[in-house]
């Protein structure tokens, strides 16, 4: 097999992550032996995981690494006292008062407790913390998700609002390709000149074309501006006065002077 | 310090190279594991096993075979996703499908706020749809190739050929 297609397969990079049966490694590690330049490039793919875990780090917790040494000590002392015969202890001097021993050993333990009790309050602490700062991201993410239903609640409010006029008539755009089963609506209101545009079924566009609506007024084109294919909205159009009739056309993305008239997609009569 | 040094130095059990190797290499093996565990006090415990682990088997890592690193991030990648396995097992053979569906949701909602806030997103997005789907699954959430391949019905060599890319590209970033 060809050693570029044998790296472009990407079983070097399921080997350093240890993702391959026993005999797919011991299939892999014959082919490093034997070919120097998929050593090398099984070491540039471990350097690259180090790389990306170190961009992705994490700080661990404050307390992980004394409760590591803490635990490592553990298990050592325990191998210590497994091996090692115990120790004779021989008495220094007798004792005259046992008053300060139980003092000293009182504060011993409370001081023992209490650093205990600090440790633990200020684990507790940490956590809280993180849990404080899970629930803020939450809240971030439910205040940007009842924005966006916000803006949109806004936008039906505002086309219903058009709609329930009824100062807004709607003059129907019917396709004038035969076959063609495109259709898009004008609400316009002929006392304040207003018109909204509504799109049921256009065709699609290429990245440099848009839509552009036409008022024909005393049998002349008027352009009332470009439009992109967005359903289920009313898009506000230019205000437009005296318009006989309405139509679509496909122009260049900005749209044009004149309307291109074979490029006309639907039209419809003001009744 | 070189690598060859702090193995020779954590097999004649230094505690200062165990030091060392957790102020190079923890944040980052605790954060290869808290991505897949998504459960800070799981981590807390996986990551003090693995270090307790290092220091107890590091014998039996071998340099011809890979970096350090690899064999520390493998490690962790392997308890962490035994970890959340043993925890879905149980879960799922003592709940009803209801808690099942509450957990499910619980489980996406995690993935998606800790990653989002340490910036792995801004990482992939310039990798197409199939890498970041490829690199999420797998190095972020443990999924194996097989059964990435199995679950989402992708030939397994197409995973292991977008991995790569994906690997690759995420190389030549996080060197820049």
């Amino acid at each position: 097999m060809d050693i570029k297609d044998y790296i472009a397969s990407g079983i070097l990079e399921a080997y350093a992550l240890d993702d391959l049966p026993q005999e797919e490694r011991a299939a892999v590690e014959t082919m490093l032996d034997k070919h120097p330049e998929l050593r090398e490039e099984l070491n540039a793919i471990e350097e690259g995981l180090e790389a990306l875990a170190m961009e992705t780090a994490i700080a661990p917790p404050s307390g992980l690494k004394d409760n590591l040494f803490a635990a490592l000590d553990k298990e050592h002392t325990q191998e210590v006292e497994e091996t090692q015969p115990e120790t004779k202890v021989i008495p220094l001097a007798p004792k005259k008062s046992y008053l300060w021993n139980y003092v000293a050993a009182a504060s011993i333990s409370i001081a023992l407790v209490s650093s205990f009790m600090a440790q633990d309050f200020y684990s507790r602490w940490k956590q809280s913390q993180a849990a404080y700062a899970d629930v803020i991201n939450s809240n971030e993410l439910l205040a940007n998700q009842n924005n966006k239903v916000n803006r949109l609640l806004d936008q039906k409010e505002k086309d219903f609002a058009v709609l329930a006029n009824p100062d807004f008539g709607r003059v129907d755009m019917a396709s004038v390709i035969e076959g063609q089963s495109f259709a898009a609506s004008v609400y316009w209101n002929k006392k304040t000149e207003e018109a909204y545009l509504s799109i049921q079924n256009l065709s699609n566009l290429t990245e440099e074309q848009q839509f552009q609506l036409w008022a024909i007024v005393d049998g002349k084109p008027v352009s009332m501006g470009v439009f992109d294919l967005e359903k289920d909205v009313l898009t506000k159009m230019s205000s437009i006065a005296n318009a006989g009739m309405f139509a679509v056309t496909i122009e260049p993305r900005g749209g044009s002077v004149n309307p291109t008239m074979d490029a006309m997609q639907v039209a419809g009569e003001v009744g | 310090m070189t690598e060859g040094n702090l193995v020779s130095q954590l097999k004649a059990k230094d505690k200062a190279a165990l030091s060392y190797l957790y102020d190079k290499y923890g944040a980052a093996l605790y954060g290869t594991a808290m991505r897949i565990i998504q459960d800070e006090e799981v981590t807390r415990e996986v990551v003090q096993d693995i270090f307790l682990k290092i220091w107890d088997k590091i014998e039996q890592y071998d340099a011809e075979k890979g970096r350090l690193f690899t064999w520390m991030l493998n490690m962790t990648r392997n308890a962490a996703i035994d970890k959340i396995r043993s925890k879905e097992i149980k879960r799922s053979a003592k709940t009803d499908p209801m808690e099942n569906s509450v957990y499910t949701i619980d489980q996406q909602n995690n993935t998606e706020i800790p990653v989002d806030g340490i910036g792995v997103k801004e990482l992939i997005t310039d990798l197409d749809q199939e890498q970041q789907f490829v690199i999420n699954k797998v190095y972020f959430e443990g999924f194996s190739h097989s059964e990435l391949s199995n679950e989402f019905d992708i030939p397994l060599g197409t995973v292991k050929s977008r991995l790569r890319s994906a690997l690759k590209h995420l190389r030549k970033k996080v060197r820049n």
